[in-house]
């Protein structure tokens, strides 16, 4: 077979459906990759327009532009769309697009997953849009604390757009979080281990694991208080035994890692491009890969200094100023062997090495700022004025916007396999570099002299006037010069001005394919002995066109869509892979589960049951046509090696993507019982005038019907693997999650007074946890009774049996503390 | 899997101490354990001081398993990097949670 | 640039009734010197780092061993050098913040500050009965308790040119401790964002000297 016929074999295998239709049912991370990053950039021209009315309303005192009801909607959804329409979607697009080409193979974990986190992203960035052009968007500051955003302060339904719609955003978060992190644990190039990865896949495995551990708190919040408004459970009432500052442990304990997850991508684009930049290797990649490490941790340690003026007593502010200063150490690493980096090269001035250097002196001017705010009694002072505002853009738009430039110019030709014509890019950083530093160099001053954050206006006597005309003057000269990043960006689209392989002479795996690159990114896959495979084998792109790497015959039957997994740290050959095709299950069931958030937002519960029948019975289809009724033999991956099937294995990607979406489910049960004990600890109204009455019976019920599930589930699986019935076992498993499901209905039922007392209405989440758990599990042992019964392959293609396992043991775990939590309090006493 | 634990333990540890001696602080100041008088020292601050030096302990052990010859990484790599985390740790532990010895508790 | 910032600084540093850097009470005018040394440590720090990047671009390429220049740039400058600064600026940090607490003792007045949309409500239990709205009077010259709180949503307590600020949480009530060194009019503001009526919310902190403050708490002026 030549070159010509692979790429044409592979093309019709996994090429998306032509034309507009294409968009809706593609799989394939390369589209999917784009239209993630199309439609952040487009949320970022919203964010930015919304940023320029908020400099226009600023420009000078007694503005009489907007009132403070549109205003208030203004600066929450700018900041808002900013944070979860455009920061992280971008991240995950670079990603999607990204990955998988560094990494050497040819797509993520789980295509169609990617699809549903898109679509998902799409229709709930789309609800916040409509409530703009309502006039109806939210308005209580993109923090949205409570009891101002309760119901009682915030009746309207703006709030509501908030917490339905970022909750259902953060889907397509945790989606891509799971994705990627399986993807670049298990799916590399062969001889790929941990310390060959490219750098940009060790930051973009710590982002994601930071997503999963950092985003549920929030959800949880956002779940909490949207009861409250909804059905009167007092989560963060304080007479009625809620507390707001819950709100804010919750908000913040995600929302300062958050950060660190916009920050860190950006800077794998900088540890990716600079040495590029510089004609050389980057500078302590192991140094740089545990002060990542790092970061991320101690990130989660910062959370109470958004939190100093509440009243938290010394000690506890001492303990978050102080990791808050360490926090600063990691990033000084990185900082500093980036320098080593040029200084160990030679470099030169392109375009997306200027947006570095506007890096380096935004970034380091916000850290500066940063180490200072985490100094408590200044932070007494600064908090909540102007100079806040100017040191977060200055940590967010230099750690983030500017690195994220230096990318788009630097993959550009990738994505579109042309070159620049025009030279727009220069002058347009320079507008951008210089109005940046106007608009928010004088926020730091005028936050000094009092001006608070989120007003709508101010008067002539407050001597704010000359110093806010100066910001607004700046926010437009920056405005013009991303507006002109825009123009380029079309009109490099638009030219037919093709460019030449890897322009940028780069030393990793993403450049080793024709640009734009083809549907199946490698027609064969690499051997990887390095971390720059392309600098020390410059032919290897031909080599890899020609078929002499892994996996380089298309199947003759069928048009199967194939790569392998590799051991996590020695990056040997793993097991066999066959990827789902093109369909259109992602945007219908992402539909869906927006039906569900709908239906939630505008109160029409009787949809609700059944937008939770339709996400069910789509999820069952969803994993149903991945069964085999015959047996998966080892598969040919070439060089004479066979590997085992994925359906085949114990530990399969659908294993190890359930083992990383139970860390994001463990997390938001750990926030959960945080919260029942923060609450416990700290709110007025505690204790509750009355305690659940524990009953030993109700106890011992649930406790066994745990015991039973765990232990059938194990004999099933014994009996599966030796070719026995695992029929009677698994129908035990059944009756085990089903007495846990009834138990927790019970403590529902029995949870006192939950609109009374936050005390009750803890207790009913807890137990509605449980029961949806209990669900799950039962559900998912249905499913593999109807596999048995279908006369699946199911002795040789065992797979499904470890990943129900895990989730019937994660139900049975969380239900012991829960029914822990429920009885105990009034067992003890 | 294990160079992944390797890898992670000493700042998991790091941030489950950093938590439980935050938590501990509120305990104390919440249910009014400042009040509690042992000799002259009031109850918190040994206390406080013990957990500190607990959590001290055990990332030392913890530096000193990724160091000896029977839990270290095969990998070169990930000795480097587990050993790197493993300072971390020990170092955010002893930094971070200072205050516990120095600072006055619930004002 | 640094420069010209520092120059507007300086210009407009000293007026303005709600500046945090003209500060007429002690916990204020130690933040501000706080403020003005970590400007120049800040300002030292950005130039040396940019004067090193600066320099990467005029000097003739040669090639050194890597373990020396990881030695140099990540142990040196990327570790050692951050942990000096940051450890004594966070002792500095914590003895103010120390200084700062509201420890008891014979001196101290204090007064109940309760936030509601959009009004404040101060009592003075030294004369119990007495209530003013969104006007404080405190003695000048003496350390002052303010017990802050709140009837609905989250506002929070400034002066900023006497202290920094804290919050009012419903359910809960927090001290912060303010001093102004004399007697005079000082502006207020509640610095957290409550909804369509916060760009006006604030109130107005009257410091009266010895014989004042009796004749106000006497009811003789209000």
């Amino acid at each position: 077979m030549n070159t010509l016929e692979r790429h044409r074999k592979l093309s019709a295998i996994w090429a998306s459906e032509r034309g507009l239709k294409g968009w809706f049912s593609t799989v394939n991370h390369t589209d999917l990759g784009r239209m993630f990053l199309v439609t952040a950039f487009f949320f970022f021209l919203v964010g930015g327009i919304l940023a320029m009315l908020i400099r226009a309303q600023l420009a000078t005192p007694h503005s009489a532009f907007a009132g403070p009801d549109i205003y208030n909607q203004i600066f929450t959804m700018h900041g808002t769309i900013m944070m979860f329409l455009f920061a992280i979607p971008t991240f995950e697009g670079l990603a999607v697009y990204l990955l998988p080409k560094l990494l050497g193979t040819r797509d993520l974990a789980f295509p169609r997953l990617t699809a549903y986190g898109y679509w998902c992203y799409v229709f709930g960035g789309t609800m916040l849009l409509v409530s703009m052009l309502f006039g109806i968007a939210p308005d209580g500051g993109w923090f949205m604390y409570p009891p101002l955003t309760g119901a009682i302060h915030s009746p309207g339904i703006n709030t509501d757009f908030w917490l339905i719609g970022i909750t259902f955003v953060e889907i397509s978060a945790i989606a891509a979080a799971v994705e990627i992190t399986v993807s670049i644990l298990k799916f590399r190039a062969p001889g790929m281990s941990l310390d060959k990865m490219p750098i940009f896949a060790w930051y973009a495995l710590v982002t994601a694991l930071m997503i999963l551990t950092g985003f549920p708190p929030l959800i949880l919040g956002s779940v909490l208080l949207e009861l409250e408004r909804a059905f009167g459970l007092p989560f963060f009432q304080a007479d009625l035994g809620g507390d707001s500052l819950l709100w804010q442990h919750l908000f913040w304990l995600f929302g300062h890692p958050e950060v660190y997850i916009i920050f860190l991508p950006a800077a794998g684009i900088i540890s990716t491009i600079l040495p590029v930049m510089c004609r050389t290797s980057l500078l302590g990649y192991g140094w740089i890969v545990a002060a990542t490490l790092g970061l991320a941790f101690l990130s989660f340690g910062l959370w109470v200094h958004h939190m100093f003026t509440t009243g938290i007593p010394h000690m506890g502010l001492a303990f978050f100023s102080a990791a808050s200063t360490l926090v600063a150490v990691p990033t000084s690493v990185q900082i500093f062997a980036w320098i080593g980096t040029i200084w160990k090269g030679r470099p030169e001035l392109h375009l997306p090495m200027l947006h570095i250097l506007g890096f380096f002196l935004t970034f380091v001017i916000g850290g500066l700022t940063g180490v200072m705010v985490a100094v408590v009694p200044f932070d007494w002072q600064a908090h909540d004025t102007a100079f806040i505002t100017a040191h977060l853009h200055y940590v967010l738009f230099g750690g983030f916007v500017f690195p994220v430039f230096a990318g788009i110019y630097y993959w550009l030709p990738h994505f579109t396999g042309r070159k620049r014509f025009f030279r727009l890019g220069e002058v347009a950083f320079a507008l951008i570099f210089i109005g940046f530093h106007i608009t928010f160099l004088a926020m730091h001053w005028v936050g000094l002299l009092g001006q608070r954050r989120r007003i709508s206006t101010y008067q002539p006597e407050d001597g704010w006037t000359m110093i806010n005309l100066i910001s607004s003057i700046g926010g437009f000269i920056l405005a013009i010069g991303i507006a002109i990043v825009l123009v380029e960006i079309i009109l490099h689209a638009m030219t037919a001005n093709r460019g030449k392989r890897n322009p940028w002479k780069a030393g990793t795996l993403e450049w080793a394919m024709v640009t734009p690159p083809p549907a199946y990114n490698f027609a064969s896959l690499p051997h990887v002995t390095s971390r720059e495979p392309l600098a020390d084998d410059p032919g290897l792109p031909a080599r890899l066109a020609r078929g002499d790497g892994y996996l380089a015959d298309p199947p003759t039957e069928g048009s199967r869509r194939e790569t392998l997994t590799v051991d996590i740290s020695t990056g040997r050959p793993d097991y066999h892979v066959a990827y789902p095709g093109n369909s259109r299950l992602p945007i219908i069931l992402a539909a869906v589960t927006g039906l569900f958030f709908l239906s939630l937002l505008l109160k029409t519960y009787w949809v609700t049951p059944l937008a939770v029948t339709g996400v069910a019975i789509l999820g069952w289809l969803w994993v149903w046509s991945r069964g085999h009724k015959k047996d998966m033999p080892p598969q040919p991956i070439g060089r004479g090696i066979k590997l085992a099937n994925s359906s085949t294995v114990d530990r399969s990607p659908g294993w190890w993507g359930s083992a990383f979406l139970l860390t994001a489910d463990a997390t938001f049960f750990g926030s959960l019982l945080f919260g029942f004990a923060f609450l416990w600890t700290v709110a007025p109204g505690w204790p509750p005038p009355a305690l659940f009455e524990p009953s030993a019976l109700e106890f011992a019920t649930g406790l066994a019907g745990m015991g039973i599930s765990a232990i059938s589930i194990r004999r099933a699986i014994g009996a599966n693997r030796v070719g026995d019935k695992p029929g009677a076992w698994l129908v035990m498993a059944l009756a085990g999650t089903g007495l846990v499901a009834v138990i927790c209905i019970t403590l529902m039922l029995r949870a006192p007074a939950p609109p009374g007392h936050a005390y009750g209405a803890t207790l009913l989440v807890l137990g509605g946890y449980g029961l949806f758990h209990a669900a799950l599990a039962t559900m998912m042992i249905l499913f593999l009774m109807a596999r048995v019964r279908g006369k699946f392959a199911m002795t040789a293609c065992r797979a499904e049996f470890s990943v129900v396992k895990l989730w019937v043991d994660y139900a049975a775990v969380t239900g012991v503390l829960i029914l822990m939590a429920a009885h105990l309090p009034g067992a003890l006493g | 899997m294990k160079d992944l634990l390797r890898i992670l333990i000493a700042p998991l540890i790091w941030f489950v101490a950093f938590s439980s001696i935050y938590g501990l602080h509120g305990l104390i100041c919440g249910h009014g354990l400042q009040a509690i008088q042992i000799g002259s020292l009031s109850l918190p601050r040994p206390l406080l001081v013990a957990a500190y030096l607990l959590a001290i302990g055990v990332q030392m052990v913890v530096l000193g398993a990724l160091y000896s010859a029977q839990f270290r990484s095969r990998s070169g790599f990930v000795r480097f990097v587990s050993r790197a985390t493993g300072w971390t740790g020990l170092v955010a532990t002893i930094w971070s949670l200072l205050p516990a010895a120095t600072t006055s508790y619930c004002v | 640039m640094s420069l010209t910032f520092l120059t507007l600084f300086t210009l407009g540093g000293c007026q303005g009734e709600l500046s945090t850097l003209s500060p007429a009470g002690p916990a204020a005018r130690d933040i501000a010197t706080l403020w003005w040394g970590m400007l120049v440590g800040a300002l030292l720090i950005l130039s040396f780092v940019m004067l090193l990047i600066l320099m990467a671009f005029r000097r003739p390429a040669k090639t050194a061993d890597e373990a020396q220049q990881v030695r140099v740039w990540i142990v040196n400058l990327g570790l050692i050098f951050p942990v000096s600064i940051l450890l004594a600026l966070l002792v500095y940090g914590l003895v103010i913040g120390e200084r700062l607490l509201p420890r008891s003792s014979a001196e101290v007045i204090t007064v109940e500050a309760e936030a509601s949309r959009w009004s404040w409500t101060f009592s003075y239990p030294d004369r119990p009965g007495l209530q003013t709205q969104d006007v404080l009077h405190i003695p000048a010259g003496r350390p002052v308790d303010i017990e802050i709180t709140s009837t609905d949503v989250i506002h929070s307590f400034w002066v900023p040119r006497v202290a920094g600020k804290m919050d009012a949480v419903p359910g809960h009530v927090n001290v912060l401790r303010i001093e102004a060194d004399r007697p005079g009019r000082y502006a207020g503001r509640s610095a957290e964002f409550s909804g369509s009526g916060y760009a006006s919310f604030g109130f107005t902190l009257i410091a009266h000297d010895p014989t004042a403050w009796e004749s106000f708490l006497a009811g003789e002026t209000g």
